[in-house]
């Protein structure tokens, strides 16, 4: 299973705060605050639709993370709360 | 010989306005004031502001009356934009599993970017699907999120039993009502609206799975539902969205009117297009051929119409804010009772009245019975 | 022309008339009783301030009356009503002040969207605005109160109306009310201000209200940008601290406390995210006045 970015990055709104974002969503109309981790997922969910491992192996490459066992699940929380805000949708295909 | 206007003062300011936006630039403070407590009662400061705003007058009228209607215009456009997401987010929670969704009232006139919906306020979303999927879909919104509004078991039963609809879902995250209708009128009433029809005719918009009614019925659902399911009290912007949606979708279909006239006959909704018909042009001078609705298979009789040529008016309209008149106030309690007593038969009603009438007095003792 | 230039029987008729039209920072207000006990406490409370020009609009119609309750048949209530309508239950006569403050915030906050409404008390110094945001236990009316008897010009206890394109501040000087033991705190510290009568039982328990001075008043048309955000907090015995505030956890404080930041959407996201940046962030902790002013005094210095 792949998640998809529901709209460009480019077509929301990001102000950075040193490490925190700001991000507001126009389609929406809501704001939400992300950490750095978070807003790298929807970084790398806009170069191309991603299973949760592609994601996971990505963020660690990213932060240079020794990833344990709960990683993953962290990781599938968070986005399951981007699903619900909808920012993000799961898809089956990599379409 | 010509008639002599007998209308209130407020009520001619407020429709004078509707009709001819450009004459409020000549009105003093005191005009303006009352206009604009009317239009708020009414629900329409979001309507008259993107009307002005089109017509680009939103700059040329006193500073502050600007500065309401411009609040106005951003609070419509917010609640638009809520429940736009919130149809969007119904979408996503029942991905996959091919029901048809039919998007009622304003919802459906902001996809399809009818005329009367730019400002236009609403706050709920409406939805109407088969009985069958009924279950279906509360069950998988449930699982995604939303919840039913807290209900007395009174309020429970009054949904599951008697109207035969869900209550309300609302996502807690978000404010926005979600109706979920299998009917388009109340299944105790006496005239039966059989829904299949309107099901039958709707129409796809442009994303997967969403439909809206054809425009025939679009416009009958609205006359239904100003004229059988409401009480019709401060309502004028119900019978403005019955005279734009007919001025404009008589501007695009040649035969629209006589089309709607023969979907009327069709499924028994005579009485309900008569007295829009009536009213919208008694009272907003709609461009509507007068004989239009003496081909309606049903009207009502003489002595209902008298009735109703004084009393919906009184009611429609809004009351003056600072000297409620006691005639509007009877008008309106006459058509409170008409309303109730269409929607439900008597041995049923009287309880029902009588309950919230005992809740009225007593709201505490409500929260106590959950 | 001002309140306090009519007589009390002159205010009494216009107020049971066709109602006293008054300036309120950038609104203008319409407000009609006929209840004696409230007509005396508005001559006194609103005396200084201005009537509205007799071509003006006023936006917003507020009314006080006596209202009969088949529940308490006993008790004398009073009502609030806007444009005929009543937000509020009725509530005893003795609240009617309250009920009437609360009421104008009410319809402001639920009307208003060509402005950007921070929930959180406004002053101005040396030319720009202090935000003292509310957050709970952040006592803002109170500290509010203690900085417009020292040199501080009032703005508001309770609204912080930000003008989204500009970036401007306007004042609305309003009745602020204290409540609880603030009101003997207040007493005690600024024997000079004029507090309203005691009100017992309102839902936020006994209020007294703070009379604007009459500066804050007469300048009420004089915006000003802010530059200072101060997020207070009363903690007893605590020793003083004024702490910078990281700036996305102001962000979050000030939009999540807006009245209206939802409604005005990336108009008032843009709108805090240059508030924020343009504004020093800070955290006050504090327990007695004297510290508290000098600290903010020496903050907003020059």
């Amino acid at each position: 299973m792949y998640w998809r970015l529901n709209s460009s990055l480019s077509s929301i709104r990001i102000k950075n705060w040193g490490g925190e974002f700001t991000v507001f969503q126009p389609e929406s109309g809501k704001t939400h605050f992300l950490n750095e981790m978070g807003l790298q997922i929807l970084t790398i969910l806009d170069r191309s639709p991603a299973t949760l491992e592609t994601i996971c192996k990505a963020l660690s490459e990213y932060f240079s993370l020794q990833p344990d066992k709960d990683f993953p699940g962290q990781i599938a929380k968070t986005l399951h709360r981007f699903e619900t805000l909808g920012l993000i949708t799961r898809v089956k295909e990599h379409a | 010989m010509a008639k002599v206007d007998t209308r209130p003062d407020h009520h001619r300011l407020l429709l004078e306005t509707i009709v001819q936006p450009a004459s409020l630039t000549g009105y003093d403070n005191r005009q303006w004031e009352l206009l604009l407590r009317l239009a708020r009662r009414a629900q329409l400061s979001g309507y008259l502001a993107a009307k002005l705003e089109k017509d680009g007058l939103l700059d040329s009228i006193p500073a502050r009356a600007s500065n309401l209607l411009r609040s106005s215009l951003i609070q419509a456009r917010k609640q638009q934009q809520s429940v736009s997401w919130e149809l969007n987010r119904v979408m996503w929670a029942l991905d996959g599993q091919e029901i048809p969704v039919i998007v009622l009232k304003g919802m459906a006139y902001l996809l399809q970017d009818l005329p009367n919906a730019p400002g236009r306020m609403f706050a709920d979303l409406d939805l109407l699907v088969s009985k069958e999927n009924l279950g279906q879909i509360e069950s998988s919104l449930l699982k995604k999120g939303w919840q039913h509004h807290a209900l007395t078991d009174y309020d429970e039963r009054y949904y599951r039993e008697w109207s035969h609809e869900i209550p309300a879902l609302v996502h807690p995250e978000r404010s926005v009502e979600v109706d979920v209708h299998h009917t388009l009128s109340s299944p105790l009433g006496k005239l039966k609206i059989d829904p299949l029809p309107f099901r039958e005719a709707a129409v796809k918009v442009k994303d997967a799975g969403i439909y809206v009614l054809s425009p025939e019925d679009m416009v009958l659902h609205c006359a239904v539902n100003l004229f059988q399911n409401n009480e019709l009290a401060d309502d004028l912007r119900h019978l403005l969205d019955f005279h734009e949606m007919m001025l404009f979708f008589s501007s695009q279909q040649p035969f629209f009117q006589q089309k709607l006239i023969e979907r009327a006959n069709q499924l028994g909704l005579g009485n309900p297009l008569f007295y829009s018909l009536y009213f919208s042009r008694l009272l907003l001078r709609s461009a509507i051929p007068d004989d239009l609705e003496k081909q309606l298979d049903r009207q009502p009789g003489w002595l209902a119409r008298r009735v109703m040529h004084h009393c919906v008016p009184l009611a429609l309209l809004p009351q003056h804010p600072d000297h409620p008149s006691r005639m509007a106030g009877y008008a309106r309690m006459w058509l409170y009772w008409r309303s109730h007593w269409l929607r439900m038969p008597l041995y049923r009603l009287v309880p029902h009245l009588a309950y919230k009438f005992y809740l009225s007095v007593f709201p505490a003792r409500a929260e106590t019975s959950k | 022309m001002k309140v306090e230039q009519f007589s009390l029987d002159q205010l009494r008729t216009l107020l049971a008339g066709s109602g006293l039209r008054v300036k309120a920072g950038p609104f203008n207000l319409s407000i009609q009783t006929c209840l004696p006990s409230l007509t005396d406490q508005l001559y006194r409370m609103y005396s200084h301030y201005s009537l509205v020009d007799e071509t003006e609009i006023a936006e917003f119609h507020v009314r006080i009356i006596p209202k009969h309750s088949i529940r308490r048949p006993f008790v004398r209530l009073i009502q609030f009503q806007v444009d005929g309508r009543a937000p509020f239950p009725p509530v005893p006569v003795e609240q009617a002040l309250a009920t009437l403050e609360w009421g104008i915030n009410l319809v402001i906050a639920m009307r208003v969207n060509h402005l950007l409404l921070f929930h959180s008390a406004a002053v101005e110094r040396n030319g720009h605005v202090l935000l003292l945001p509310a957050w709970p236990g952040s006592g803002k009316t109170t500290l509010c109160t203690a900085l417009i008897h020292r040199g501080y010009r009032l703005f508001s206890d309770e609204f912080g109306l930000m003008d989204p394109q500009s970036g401007e501040f306007f004042p609305l000087p309003r009745l602020m009310p204290l409540k609880n033991q603030s009101i003997g705190v207040i007493r005690d510290y600024l024997p000079e201000a004029v507090l309203g009568p005691e009100i017992p039982g309102t839902l936020k328990g006994t209020v007294a209200h703070v009379r604007p001075p009459q500066e804050s008043i007469e300048r009420a048309d004089e915006t000003a940008k802010p530059r200072w955000i101060v997020f207070p907090k009363w903690s007893a015995g605590a020793a003083l601290r004024l702490e910078s505030l990281p700036q996305s956890e102001a962000f979050l404080l000030l939009a999540t406390n807006a009245f209206n930041y939802e409604v005005l959407g990336e108009t008032a996201f843009d709108a805090v995210t240059s508030l924020v940046r343009n504004c020093e962030c800070r955290k006050l902790v504090y327990s007695d006045f004297d510290s508290a002013l000098a600290a903010l005094d020496e903050l907003t210095d020059g």
